[in-house]
């Protein structure tokens, strides 16, 4: 408990830092001259890209394999990757850009990516990509815009879907109603029906996990203009995950690291995850006999996992990642990226390979919820999601914890967001 | 004699409980280390180390950096220990024995700064340290640990030189001393149990460090171990048994360290007492 309380101040205090951090790139003058231009020759250097997933198991040298490809493709630029850990990687990148450093390119997830676009540390790069002729998938491409200007290029992009061990359960959920009873049922001794995340520790992944249970029920954050947290149907969506914690079939208490290494394990029968966890399922346990289908809520709407790839203002070599962005958004480069990547997309539409047919057949699962997936972030108030995901988590922890009903906790978060937001 | 009998049987017990309160996370961070995935999360927990697992520790010497992220953390936890006790000696020295206006707000003001979380000091500390050519130095993460310990140890200190009698002093002045010789030759040998505690303190707090290791340092050859623990930690997966055996050698210098200066923390106390 001590150790959890203070977590929580750490994870408060950072959080501060990196609100100031923002307050003061915002305040700091404009970047640099050196900004990448089309046509000119790159000139020779060696640049650091920060993404969370180098240090994945699974993914990293996966990732690695990508970087190292490119490396040796061209003996002008170097990438090597930057070391930021995963647990406080939003929090570390930001501070660094906002004092005038940084990684010089960064994979980068939603609600930081529209925080530092919105605070002036990415590079705009409107001259420089032309979505129509790469064939950017218009969908995720479309949220690449802040305040009327592009800053990235999506890197990734994985829709959540529902992992199931088929050992364990054997015909998947397909409602809410199925869910719980599969959930109850499969929770026996060692075992237990499903996890998720729901410790304040885990701000942002609580938030990734309650944002299928809000859509997946039909609710939405805002409408784009107004902040519609306490709308009923978020309500709704919300009161049935307090109602699976509530039942006792997830380990309460256990980490993200802990549950996922338990459904490897065959310990946890299912879990709602996007795409990039397929590579590191297999990476933990190559024998694990599991499935996934779409999520059984009411409603066909999920989260989905969007990382731009952008390039920080303060980078002083600007042409050399604008370089490595080009060479990702190449056909062949796009297919290597995706079969890295796992059951992921990219930023333009490739198809999947036989081999890869062959080795996951429930590829096209993931595939058929593009169109139906939306990006973590408050629709509206993209630059504000963080401060928002802080205030909603907070109130639904509360919640789980008994202090006061769902309903009060969304009408409490609706006030405080309100104030916020203005 | 039966009772007697009893209640050192009694203290033994209860010493043994107290012992085992303190040593039993880093034997469970041991046998978590050297456990498989079945083990890992079996109904039953394995509550003994599985030895044929011990390629874990031998992978994460050969195959990672772990050797240079300790390497790293030494020279944080030396350099910050080494600097705050050289600081704070004269500092504490200074608040105990001299009148000066503004005596009562310095004091005020060191223990503020205790109240003060990293976090919220990084951000300035960040602009500063870019100006000064500071970022991604060793020294500059010795310098910033200090800068934040050095105030409770300057406190420990003052508190045990407040201990020591003036007319100890006031017979070396006689004697011809200079204040200089006074506070290396009479206080700092009187005071260095609590010069062991402080370096303790400090030494732990640079050993621990995390907030400023990871946004000042950018070069994975300069990260400390703190943050080279964290880089397992994925965003899909994380490797436990890995983590936990480097958190194992993480802890042993550490603990190495406590038994050097506990060893100075006691003689100093014992030291006195024979003497009375």
């Amino acid at each position: 408990m001590a150790h959890s309380t203070s977590l929580r101040s750490r994870r408060a205090a950072v959080a501060l830092a990196l609100a100031s951090g923002l307050v003061l790139a915002a305040c700091s003058s404009p970047a640099g001259s050196d900004s990448p231009s089309e046509g000119e020759a790159v000139e020779p250097a060696t640049i650091t890209f920060a993404a969370s997933t180098f240090g994945d198991p699974g993914l990293g040298p996966r990732l690695q394999g990508l970087i190292d490809t490119y490396n040796s493709s061209q003996d002008v630029v170097t990438i090597e990757p930057a070391a930021v850990p995963f647990p406080t990687f939003g929090q570390t990148v930001l501070t660094q850009m906002g004092g005038g450093e940084g990684p010089d390119l960064v994979r980068f997830d939603m609600p930081e990516f529209t925080s530092a676009a919105d605070a002036g540390l990415l590079e705009p790069l409107d001259d420089l990509i032309d979505a129509d002729e790469l064939g950017l998938q218009p969908g995720p491409d479309e949220y690449m815009t802040v305040n009327d200007s592009r800053y990235g290029v999506i890197f990734d992009t994985s829709n959540y879907v529902m992992y199931y061990n088929t050992d364990l359960i054997p015909e998947p959920p397909t409602t809410f109603d199925e869910f719980m009873a599969t959930a109850k049922a499969t929770t026996q001794g060692d075992v237990y029906g499903l996890a998720f995340r729901q410790t304040q520790a885990e701000e942002n992944g609580v938030w990734q996990d309650i944002f299928n249970y809000v859509y997946g029920f039909g609710g939405e954050w805002s409408d784009g203009e107004k902040l519609t947290l306490n709308n009923p149907k978020n309500v709704e969506g919300l009161e049935a995950y307090q109602s699976l914690y509530d039942a006792n079939v997830i380990p309460k208490g256990a980490d993200a690291a802990t549950f996922r290494k338990m459904f490897a394990q065959g310990k946890v029968g299912m879990e709602l995850n996007n795409g990039g966890y397929l590579v590191a399922t297999r990476g933990t346990n190559p024998d694990l006999k599991f499935s996934v289908a779409p999520i059984p809520f009411p409603v066909r709407a999920q989260g989905a996992i969007m990382a731009p790839i952008v390039i920080n203002a303060n980078s002083e070599h600007k042409d050399a990642a604008m370089d490595f962005i080009n060479w990702v958004l190449e056909e062949e480069n796009q297919v290597a990226l995706q079969e890295a990547l796992g059951a992921s997309s990219v930023a333009t539409k490739t198809e999947r390979t036989e081999e890869q047919l062959a080795e996951t057949p429930f590829l096209p699962v993931y595939d058929e919820l593009t169109n139906s997936s939306a990006p973590q972030i408050v629709v509206g108030f993209g630059p504000q999601t963080a401060d928002i995901r802080k205030i909603v988590v907070t109130q639904v922890i509360a919640a789980l914890q008994g202090q006061q009903t769902m309903k009060e906790a969304m009408d409490k978060a609706q006030d405080e967001a309100e104030q916020l937001v203005g | 004699m039966r009772r007697v009998r009893i209640g050192v049987v009694g203290r033994m017990i209860g010493v043994l409980v107290v012992l085992g309160i303190a040593v039993f996370p880093i034997y469970w961070m041991f046998t978590t280390a050297l456990s498989s995935d079945a083990d890992l999360f079996a109904a039953q927990p394995r509550l003994v180390p599985d030895f044929g697992q011990f390629g874990v520790f031998v992978d994460a010497l050969a195959d990672g950096p772990t050797l240079t992220w300790l390497r790293n953390s030494t020279i944080v936890a030396v350099g910050t220990t080494a600097l705050s006790i050289v600081l704070g000696i004269p500092l504490a020295y200074a608040l105990s024995r001299f009148s000066f206006r503004g005596k009562v707000a310095v004091g005020l003001l060191l223990l503020m700064t205790q109240m003060l979380p990293e976090a919220l000091m990084v951000v300035p500390l960040f602009s500063l340290y870019r100006r000064f050519e500071l970022l991604d130095s060793l020294v500059g993460l010795v310098l910033a640990n200090t800068a934040f310990v050095l105030p409770i140890v300057a406190l420990v200190l003052k508190g045990a030189i407040d201990g020591v009698p003036r007319e100890l002093e006031e017979a070396a002045r006689v004697d011809g001393s200079r204040p200089l010789t006074v506070l290396l030759r009479i206080n700092v040998p009187i005071i260095a149990p609590a010069i062991a505690a402080a370096a303790v303190i400090a030494f732990f707090h640079a050993w621990n460090e995390y907030v400023f290791a990871v946004t000042f340092i950018f070069n994975k050859a300069l990260q400390p171990a703190s943050v080279g623990l964290a880089g397992f930690v994925g965003e899909q997966g994380t490797a436990i048994q890995t983590i936990m055996a480097v958190a194992f050698m993480f802890t042993l210098p550490a603990v190495a360290f406590y038994l050097f200066a506990q060893k100075y923390v006691v003689s100093g106390m014992t030291a006195g007492a024979v003497k009375g």
